[in-house]
């Protein structure tokens, strides 16, 4: 139930391009204050739902959540921040990838690879062999 | 009002190292509730003070909660000492405005 409780604020950070780390952390300290509030409330002799209502009001809407982080363009990611330069690097990457393809290809179906040499091999070594075998048997006139 | 809550959570973390909700009741405290802050606005001053070198952050697990424990660097001391002038300096002329307006005019 609990982890359901900010989603919202979480679609919102999101879409708003603030750093996934950031996002996490205030996730877990909201829930935290939420819980803190809520026992406080309940030890104070208010029933669950009175304790829940007025948790979340203490903390405030996540409208006014999200706009207080959003205000900070520091907890930003920094794709988000520097958009160009994201995009260089992306570019960069992309294009230093593609030589590197085939070797991750062989590496990542490597068993798959090993088994296809062994079988050309073993089947090379066979027709080999019977050509041998025919060359042998075979006298020129 | 801009850089109160910056101002006050330096101020509070300077004596202790503290987690959010902790905070969020000592500024309640000290500033006897003239200052409401909306308590889930303060993860992003937090976050942003973080970022900004002025705190550090650590996790830790407190009866099976996990707590995010906030104190201060010496950057975040030079910092407060900052805007503690700053704010002396502003409070001061206000003061002094609302006491004798006609002056501060004057003397303008």
């Amino acid at each position: 139930m609990r982890e359901s409780k900010f989603e919202a604020l979480k679609l919102e950070l999101l879409q708003g391009g603030v750093a996934p780390v950031y996002i996490a952390r205030t996730l877990l300290e909201l829930e935290e204050h939420y819980t803190d509030l809520e026992q406080d409330a309940l030890a104070d002799g208010l029933s669950r739902e009175e304790a829940e209502r007025s948790a979340l009001a203490a903390l405030g809407s996540e409208r006014h959540i999200a706009a207080a982080v959003l205000a900070r363009p520091e907890l930003r990611a920094w794709s988000v921040r520097y958009p160009r330069f994201a995009y260089c690097v992306r570019s960069a990457t992309t294009i230093g990838l593609i030589p590197g393809m085939p070797v991750m290809f062989c590496i990542e179906h490597r068993p798959e690879l090993t088994r296809w040499a062994a079988a050309i091999m073993a089947a090379a070594t066979f027709i080999g062999g019977i050509l041998a075998l025919l060359d042998w048997m075979i006298v020129p006139v | 009002m801009s850089g109160v809550p910056e101002l006050l959570v330096l101020r509070l973390l300077t004596d202790r190292e503290m987690y959010g909700y902790e905070i969020v009741k000592a500024v309640r405290l000290v500033t006897g509730e003239a200052i409401g802050l909306g308590e889930g606005v303060i993860y992003p001053v937090l976050h942003w003070l973080e970022e900004s070198g002025a705190v550090k952050a650590k996790r830790k697990s407190v009866n099976g909660r996990e707590r995010v424990y906030y104190f201060v660097t010496t950057k975040g001391k030079k910092r407060l000492e900052h805007l503690s002038n700053e704010w002396q300096r502003v409070s001061g002329g206000v003061n002094s405005a609302l006491g004798d307006p006609g002056g501060a005019t004057g003397n303008a």
